[in-house]
């Protein structure tokens, strides 16, 4: 007996169907794919290249094979440039998608806002990122910024904010989601209107409360999207760069140090070239090692 | 005819025949000989590149040269640069260059054309190469070759508020301990305001605690190591981070040229060492047009070595037209162009210049002008340009110089912990080869 | 058990508070920069700050007439909706497709774009682009531009076409609908808040991005975000003209999120596929 739902027998015309489908679904995505290579391939082979070779300052260039990467495991700015990475990259995350989510609640159901206050709400990561830095740094500023006349008005003590060694990194992640809450909020507003409003309706005849909608069946249904919104932040979070080299330049000290202005000053004004390019395939890779995780999650929570 | 009529009259023949021959050289030079190419011109963004390029069409009428500009700010037009060199683009003619900085660094790279011969040959005749300040040439001369012309001089100055030193009874500083014993005194006589501000940003101080360093008798090289940790050196370091630290803003180790111009002309602070070419900002809105005074950093036991430097203009080694760019080099660095910008407040690296009439009209019409060239005019005459070390690394010392003294001012180290530690550092760098 | 319903009223009015809070702390340092680009520059530093003055639009008209403002601004536009639309064209196809075989490969290599630092491929593109004479050409801005549109697209669609039951899709396979055309006429219109979203960040993301363009440009093709850097350097910081230029620049992208305002809030999804 030939049960039709059985995948081991197949008939002729089903596996001829199901071929030329995955020949389409291929195809599909094969500019995105060509493209991708076509524009990475070069600067990547040539990068690994270049970190297997050492560039004195005079400027003379030697092959070292895995050298730079021994000196990588053994130099202290790198480790610590890992750790203000991580500990910058985990606060902001953290800080973005709650209030991200929040947000885009708070939004979604502000049903009768115009369309200009909405984008309004959503315009600080529209800014250069340089604008905002430069911006940031005027208000910060520990003497003449509206921050600490705002705090010394209230009675509460001023802050070193970005030139204090224990508070820069808060302070910059402070920043960094200040501009990209929004932007979180904005992708949840997408998955938020996607919802189908049947489970809505049903939780609505149950009777159920707002928070408990929320709990029980708004956020397990927006999972995808704040994977989505995970995946997008934390590719940028960890390659933190603009607003530390425009503020503080890794300091004070080099506690805003992250690993992309660490090989960005090794290669661009220390002309350490080689050594620069391992510790930006390292930090490639750590990216996306995150990358992969987060995608496993973005599979296991998909309907 | 006697032998002596024949020998007069071929000295004289001689005498005029070398006479037509230097005639014709110096109408041999042409400024059009150029004509009809185009040089291109990768520039920092900063007023000497601005006052230069506002007389572009005189230069393109002059010589028939279409010149071609791409402007980007400091650390961006570095960044380009160095992408554009390492391919070994032909794309930048001419480029402006901070020898004190780069100069040893992209020397070594191979990136400058050698001027030397051009500054022999191809020189227009009033030029005069002899009147360049000889300091700023030596600092763009590497392996005997010159690398750049000098455009502008500046260096660190000391602006300070002579109305808060009347009104807490502080006198101009005549050495640098005058310097902490003012600071102290005004903190106590006005806790409101800043008795005094300078560079606390890692990469930026070097800058400016070089001329402190100096001063006060020390170098960071002797006998080929780095000398941080001797005794002038330590004085150097805990003088300059004590100076921030007590007397200085909060938040000082951020503080670069916009922090620290924005504060001074605010009237937040009492005393600002900062760049010379910071007093347009500085001037800003005429609030502190009057109540400003002005002079090098005080001398202290080393005597009085300021640090001083100039923007450069260079021809790329890669340039396919090395001696069309070097017309547009020679003319931005000509007497009658340089005193065109000197009247634009852009000081120059020429004291015929400095001397002119019209130049010294538009000093004498305000009085911190005339002590902003005053103490332009020690700059020039006692000058150094060694900002951090004298190696091709120089970049990467400034690193190290700058990590010791903010981990001084942040109080995380002692004076002897800090010196150790850099000069640990700095002697691995001096190593490479 | 379930508790007793709060009341609407309350349930709004407290949504409407929490608005106000939200809008406060995110609107209050933009406003700070609009009101400073009407200030002369030295003012926009002074001390205390001052909510009150009056206000002046030379940092406007010094910056129309010394800057080629509006040709970088026809720069920028060029190069973001050339590399927005490169995006979209390339990244809608490939979403849907990695949606449907849940095949994660393709769009993890275009994110790898986005995983290296951008210098990594400054010098490199440099070169590519200098072989075959493309420097300063719009058709590299794009095409650097559109490595970091792609993977926006493509992965904000990614839960967008993952909403859609498979149930649609097979129901059209039974019709004999290709796959291509079960993309065109039935998931895409079902994705359109989706394709908004992505639309948007897509155009935010290149408009703002410096980087590329410090090194593939040269003087007729810059955009206008190289430009809003030159007004800080020593001896010249002049910020009420950054202020007024951050003001200019952010606009094109606050026009265009207001005007597809619409799609976002209706939603063109939804319909009575599901349930």
């Amino acid at each position: 007996m030939v049960a039709l739902e059985s995948p081991a027998i197949r008939k002729p015309a089903e596996t001829f169907g199901q071929d030329r489908q995955r020949l389409e679904l291929a195809a599909l995505s094969a500019p995105a794919v060509l493209f991708t290579v076509g524009m990475i391939a070069f600067p990547v082979i040539y990068t690994v290249w270049l970190s297997f070779q050492s560039f004195s300052s005079t400027g003379k260039q030697s092959f070292v094979g895995l050298g730079n990467y021994a000196h990588l495991i053994s130099d202290n700015e790198f480790w610590h440039g890992l750790w203000v990475t991580l500990a910058l990259y985990l606060l902001s995350l953290v800080l973005q998608l709650v209030f991200g989510v929040w947000l885009a609640l708070v939004l979604f159901h502000a049903k009768r806002l115009s369309g200009i206050v909405r984008s309004l709400f959503i315009s600080p990561f529209m800014m250069p990122p340089v604008v905002a830095g430069m911006m940031w740094l005027v208000i910060l500023d520990p003497s003449i910024g509206a921050a600490n006349y705002i705090l010394t008005s209230l009675g509460l003590p001023p802050s070193d904010w970005l030139a204090s060694p224990t508070f820069v990194i808060p302070t910059v992640a402070l920043i960094d989601s200040w501009q990209w809450t929004p932007y979180v909020a904005l992708i949840v507003l997408g998955g938020l209107q996607s919802l189908p409003p049947s489970v809505y309706e049903a939780a609505q005849i149950d009777g159920a409360s707002p928070f408990k909608t929320f709990q029980r069946i708004t956020l397990p249904l927006l999972l995808p999207t704040i994977v989505t919104a995970t995946i997008l932040r934390s590719v940028d979070l960890l390659r933190f760069f603009d607003i530390i080299y425009i503020t503080t330049q890794g300091g004070p000290g080099n506690a805003s140090n992250t690993l992309n202005i660490y090989g960005f000053r090794v290669g661009f004004e220390f002309f350490n070239i080689g050594y620069a390019s391992a510790l930006m395939l390292t930090l490639t890779a750590i990216v996306f090692g995150a990358v992969l995780a987060f995608n496993r999650l973005r599979n296991a929570v998909a309907w | 005819m006697t032998a002596k009529s024949v020998a007069a009259g071929l000295t004289l023949s001689i005498i005029t025949a070398s006479a037509i021959v230097s005639a014709a050289h110096a109408a041999d030079f042409d400024w059009k000989k150029f004509q009809g190419k185009t040089v291109s011109f990768l520039a920092n963004n900063n007023p000497v590149s601005q006052t230069l390029l506002k007389h572009k069409a005189d230069f393109e009428k002059l010589t028939g040269i279409t010149l071609k500009v791409d402007m980007y700010q400091e650390q961006q037009m570095r960044q380009r640069l160095v992408t554009v060199m390492n391919a070994h683009s032909d794309e930048a003619d001419v480029f402006m260059t901070l020898p004190s900085r780069e100069g040893a660094q992209f020397a070594a790279a191979g990136w400058y054309a050698d001027l030397t011969p051009m500054t022999k040959n191809e020189v227009a005749p009033d030029y005069d190469y002899a009147g360049l300040s000889q300091a700023l040439l030596k600092a763009a001369t590497y392996n005997g070759k010159l690398t750049s012309m000098p455009m502008n001089i500046e260096g660190p100055v000391l602006y300070y508020r002579t109305d808060i030193f009347k009104k807490c009874g502080v006198d101009q500083p005549k050495t640098i301990g005058d310097i902490e014993a003012a600071a102290k005194k005004i903190k106590a006589c006005d806790p409101s305001i800043t008795p005094f501000v300078s560079r606390g940003l890692k990469p930026a101080l070097p800058y400016t605690f070089s001329n402190f360093l100096h001063n006060m008798g020390g170098s960071y090289m002797v006998n080929g190591k780095s000398a941080l940790c001797t005794p002038k050196d330590k004085a150097a370091l805990d003088t300059y981070s004590h100076l921030l630290r007590a007397y200085g803003p909060p938040g000082v180790v951020n503080y670069s040229f916009p922090q620290i111009s924005a504060l001074y002309r605010a009237g937040r602070a009492a005393m600002d060492f900062e760049a010379s070419n910071e007093l347009p900002t500085v001037m800003e809105g005429g609030a502190r047009l009057k109540d400003t005074g002005l002079i090098p950093l005080p001398p202290g036991d080393g005597g009085q070595v300021p640090t001083t430097i100039g923007w450069g203009i260079a021809v790329s080694a890669y340039s396919k037209q090395p001696d069309a760019a070097w017309y547009f080099v020679q003319w931005a660095t000509s007497p009658a162009v340089q005193k065109l910008m000197a009247v634009q407040g852009i000081a120059p690296p020429r004291s015929s210049v400095a001397d002119d009439p019209t130049y010294r009209k538009w000093i004498n019409e305000q009085p911190v002008r005339k002590e902003w060239q005053a103490a332009l005019d020690v700059l020039a005459s006692k000058g150094t340009s060694e900002v951090g070390y004298p190696i091709v690394a120089n970049p990467q010392s400034r690193e190290f110089i700058g990590q010791a003294v903010q981990s001084l001012i942040l109080k995380e180290k002692t004076v002897d912990q800090a010196c150790a530690d850099a000069d640990k550092a700095l002697d691995a760098l001096i190593a490479q080869k | 058990m379930t508790s007793m319903p709060v009341s609407d009223t309350v349930l709004r009015r407290l949504n409407t508070l929490q608005l106000v809070a939200a809008g406060f702390i995110i609107m209050a340092p933009v406003a700070w920069m609009v009101l400073s680009s009407f200030k002369p520059s030295f003012a926009v530093t002074a001390y205390p700050p001052t909510l009150i003055f009056s206000p002046t639009t030379e940092n406007y008209s010094n910056l129309i007439k010394t800057t080629p403002f509006f040709s970088y601004a026809v720069n920028s536009l060029i190069v973001t909706i050339g590399s927005a639309g490169l995006g979209l064209i390339f990244g809608i196809p490939a979403a849907f497709a990695v949606s449907w075989t849940r095949i994660s490969w393709p769009a993890v290599l275009t994110l790898a774009a986005r995983m290296a630092p951008g210098t990594l491929f400054l010098l490199p593109w440099y070169v590519m682009f200098r072989q075959v004479g493309l420097i300063g050409s719009y058709t590299a801005l794009i095409l650097s531009h559109a490595v970091i549109t792609l993977p926006i697209v493509i992965w904000i669609l990614l839960p967008s076409f993952d909403n859609i039951p498979r149930s649609v899709f097979e129901a059209a396979q039974v019709d004999g609908c290709s796959v291509t055309r079960i993309l065109w006429r039935i998931a895409l219109p079902l994705v359109g808040s989706g394709i908004v979203v992505a639309a948007i960040l897509a155009f935010v993301f290149s408009w703002n991005y410096f980087l590329f363009a410090l090194v593939l440009s040269n003087g007729d093709t810059k955009t206008l975000i190289a430009a809003a850097f030159n007004f800080v350097g020593e001896g010249s910081t002049d910020w009420g003209a950054l202020m007024a230029a951050a003001t200019l620049i952010a606009l094109p992208p606050l026009v265009l999120a207001t005007l597809v305002q619409r799609w976002l809030v209706a939603g063109l999804t939804l319909g009575a596929v599901k349930g």
